[in-house]
């Protein structure tokens, strides 16, 4: 008994493995880049302190004086601007005079330093006064700093003095590194684009997935059981296309179907109806080909499963209900649907779950379009994480938005069981341990 | 209700299973459709109620042909070989069904369903699905599903056959009880001639789609048409000589044993026939002697079984009461009833 158990684990030692590398890897990966904030922008290794303008504009919200400030050049008399001005060659007073009497100074705008200037004894001309004054320019406005202590050396000297708290905020809202955050998740719930995305997602998963992978599949299995035998395998061959056709080449074939020289284009001009592309002109429309190209695919599937389960019921139960009086609706009703319980859930649970996840069709044919009208979840994600109309690609909010796909997948999947008591469709292992 | 196959054949693709068979099932009767496994009981079946089309001629209830009606319309009963019990329902949802697909209202199925699970003893296993039953609990509830339209006819195909030998018993007497008190028609497939011939008013006996003959069991026990029928019946079974006519007597093997009977007048010399003697033919008080010796016996508790060798090595069986002096080895000398005996014909055809 216990030599067999330790076998056992042996055993799926190797699958375990598997699972461990290939399924929960990927999920827990996209948990911890779900938060951060990485995209091209902070890159993926560390970053530097940099007052850009938008790091102003954040810190603009909390530090208003001092935002302000930042951003405004600033004017220092040091001695890095006396030796440069000692380059340019102009009097020799000019330095001796700054170096004496205002060494040292901070001016917070160009009109007062450059007042200072006009003032000097030597009178330097209206253009020299420029010249000089842009030589003291010290704006840490588009400064690079490689660490943080920099960052804060520097506001120093220009004469910000910041308590630890305030030099925090400073450094975070400068750093251009990626840092941990849970901000991701309130842009999802917070965001209206989200929401509809949301909604739009529900709407495509719940109409293909009852309409067609669920409902039509079954039209099809319990239909093809009472025809003949050749003409049934037939028709499930042709409803199989679908699926075994390349999923590029078979969206390619609704792409001609529908462009504005299209074969609907053509057939519609009979009718003197102008050509159109009747796959974006509408948002109707788009969703019309979306569900119908998934939903070809995904009832496929579903037919194959219930067929089968339905060949599995005893033919003397058919037998039996006609005998005993059921028409045939009443056998689907009463014989072939109660026992088709169990390949139902599967088929809703599995064909959710894809649903959810997979976006190839919808991103070959209207690519979320027109607009953002059939922009989908996963598609969402993608076009967050990884191909982005702005160029910044955001990872750590395309993970959080992956992250939030698992999380739903999940619990449709527990409320599935609970809805068809999977408890009662186990039955115990025959052989005992 | 009468039950007619007027040249009723079937067919599965070119197969032809069943061919111009003639029946008649009389009203409240129970016909046993006997025969070995595959010779077409359940295809016959199949047709009378409806889930095979035949392939030519007619099927009718009453005055009514009902060759093209659907099974839904035939108003019969069928308890399957395989009692194809719906697994997806309990026990009082699978007995209700033929009345719940009618739309009866749920409160008179109820009733009706207690009553009829009462006769056949399953009221208290109405809340049970099929696979929490034992065989012969499935088997009652497929009867009573059988049962609860009140069909004209009622189709039994081979009933009993998954059940122990005490509850078969019991459930024979039930069915023919229970058949006898509705006056329903019926007919029972079997390939058990002891079933057939206990419960049934009249027995078919069937070889590969044939009938070859119709008769009441001590009929056809005492007066069979063929050896094939001869064989079928009787338990234990019947035993057969080989042997030739020597002036109007059976001769059995070279100068063997020499039978004088009636029914070999008239035959020309020399011509092969075998001779069917029952086991309670064989070891009587009086009639013709043969010698041989004993080579198995049974106890069968009220009677013993013997099997004796002839000097031609043939082999006659014997049912006797029980007595202690004969042990296998012994050689006896024991009478043999002639005039009990069958003569069949080479081609088996009773003479
Ligand atoms: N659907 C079918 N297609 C082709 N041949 C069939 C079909 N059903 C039955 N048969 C053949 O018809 C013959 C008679 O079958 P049937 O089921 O009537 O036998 P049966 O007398 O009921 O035998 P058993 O006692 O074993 O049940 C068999 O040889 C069988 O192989
Ligand atoms: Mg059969």
């Amino acid at each position: 008994m216990r030599t067999s158990r330790a076998l056992g684990l042996v055993m799926i030692a190797p699958a375990a493995v598997m699972i461990f590398l290939f399924f929960l890897m990927p999920v827990v990966l996209t948990a911890i880049f779900a938060m951060t904030n990485m995209s091209t922008a902070t890159g993926i290794s560390g970053g530097a302190w940099q007052v850009t303008q938008t790091a102003v504009n954040r810190l603009k919200a909390e530090m208003p004086e001092l935002a302000g400030g930042i951003a405004e050049p600033r004017f220092v008399i040091d001695e890095e601007g006396l030796a440069a001005l000692e380059a340019l060659k102009l009097k020799a007073g000019f330095g001796t005079e700054l170096r004496t009497s205002h060494m040292g100074e901070v001016f917070p705008s160009r009109r007062e330093a450059e007042r200072m200037i006009k003032a000097l004894k030597d009178r330097p001309s209206t253009r020299e006064v420029k010249q000089i004054s842009d030589l003291f320019n010290r704006s840490v406005l588009n400064t690079r700093f490689e660490t943080r202590d920099q960052l804060m050396a520097s506001l120093k000297k220009l004469g910000f003095t910041l308590t630890p708290a305030e030099q925090e905020t400073v450094a975070a809202t400068t750093y251009t590194g990626w840092v941990w955050t849970t901000e991701n998740f309130r842009i999802i719930r917070n965001s209206p684009d989200m929401a509809q995305i949301f909604l739009n997602t529900a709407f495509y998963v719940s109409v293909t997935l009852l309409l067609f992978n669920v409902s039509y599949a079954l039209f099809l299995a319990i239909t093809t059981h009472y025809m003949p035998a050749s003409t049934a395998s037939v028709f499930r061959a042709i409803w199989l296309l679908p699926r075994i056709t390349p999923v590029v080449i078979y969206v390619l074939m609704w792409k001609w179907l529908t462009w504005d020289s299209g074969f609907i284009s053509m057939f519609m001009g009979q009718f003197g109806y102008p050509p159109k592309n009747y796959l974006l002109d509408s948002a109707n429309n788009a969703w019309f080909f979306v569900i119908l190209i998934n939903g070809f695919i995904g009832a496929s599937m579903g037919m194959l499963v219930f067929s089968s389960a339905i060949k599995a019921i005893p033919q003397t139960q058919f037998h039996a209900s006609e005998v005993d009086g059921a028409s045939r609706w009443q056998q689907v009703r009463h014989i072939i649907l109660p026992q088709l319980r169990w390949p139902i859930l599967f088929v809703t649970c599995y064909q959710t779950l894809s649903l959810l996840a997979s976006f190839n069709e919808i991103l070959l044919s209207t690519r979320g379009g027109p607009g953002r009208a059939t922009e989908v979840w996963s598609l969402a994600a993608y076009h967050t994480a990884l191909n982005n109309y702005t160029g910044n690609l955001e990872y750590g909010l395309g993970a959080a938005m992956a992250l939030v796909l698992v999380v739903v997948g999940i619990v449709l999947s527990l409320i599935y069981l609970r809805i068809f008591r999977y408890d009662t469709l186990i039955s115990k292992p025959l052989i005992e341990d | 209700m009468r039950i007619l196959l007027d040249k009723f054949s079937k067919s599965f693709g070119s197969t032809k299973i069943i061919e111009d068979m003639d029946l008649e099932v009389g009203s409240g009767e129970m016909l046993a459709l006997l025969g070995p496994s595959g010779c077409g009981k359940s295809t016959t079946l199949f047709a009378v109620c409806g889930i095979h089309r035949p392939t030519a001629g007619r099927i009718l209830f009453g005055d009514r042909d009902v060759t093209h009606l659907p099974s839904q319309e035939r108003n019969v009963g069928v308890v399957f070989q395989s009692y194809a019990l719906y697994p997806h329902m309990t026990v009082e949802e699978n007995i209700g069904f033929p009345l719940m697909v009618k739309r009866i209202a749920s409160a008179d199925i109820k009733k009706q369903v207690a009553d009829i699970a009462a006769l056949v003893h399953i009221g208290d296993l109405l809340g049970r699905r099929p696979a929490q039953l034992s065989g012969g609990q499935q088997q009652r509830v497929a009867l009573a599903r059988a049962l609860i339209r009140r069909p004209d006819v009622l189709l039994l195909d081979e009933p009993l056959a998954n059940l122990d030998a005490k509850l078969r018993l019991e459930m024979r007497s039930e069915i023919r009880r229970l058949q006898k008190e509705t006056g329903i028609t019926a007919i029972l497939v079997t390939h058990d001639q002891v079933e057939a011939m206990s419960m049934c008013d009249r027995i078919a006996i069937m070889k590969s789609g044939e009938i070859v003959q119709i008769a009441t069991p001590s009929e056809m026990y005492k007066d069979p048409r063929t050896s094939f029928v001869a064989s079928f019946l009787g338990n234990p079974p019947i035993s057969f000589l080989k042997g030739k006519v020597q002036q109007g007597a059976f001769v059995l093997g070279e100068n063997g044993l020499r039978l004088p009977l009636a029914a070999v007048s008239g035959i020309p010399d020399g011509t092969p026939l075998s001779l069917g003697v029952r086991p309670e033919h064989f070891g009587t008080t009086a009639g013709i002697p043969v010698e041989g010796k004993v080579v198995f016996a049974e106890t069968q508790g009220r009677e013993n079984l013997y099997d004796v060798v002839l000097p031609d090595g043939s082999v006659l069986r014997s049912i006797q009461p029980v007595r202690d002096d004969v042990k296998p080895g012994d050689s006896v000398r024991w009478h043999l009833d002639s005039a009990s005996t069958f003569v069949f014909a080479e081609d088996g055809r009773r003479l």
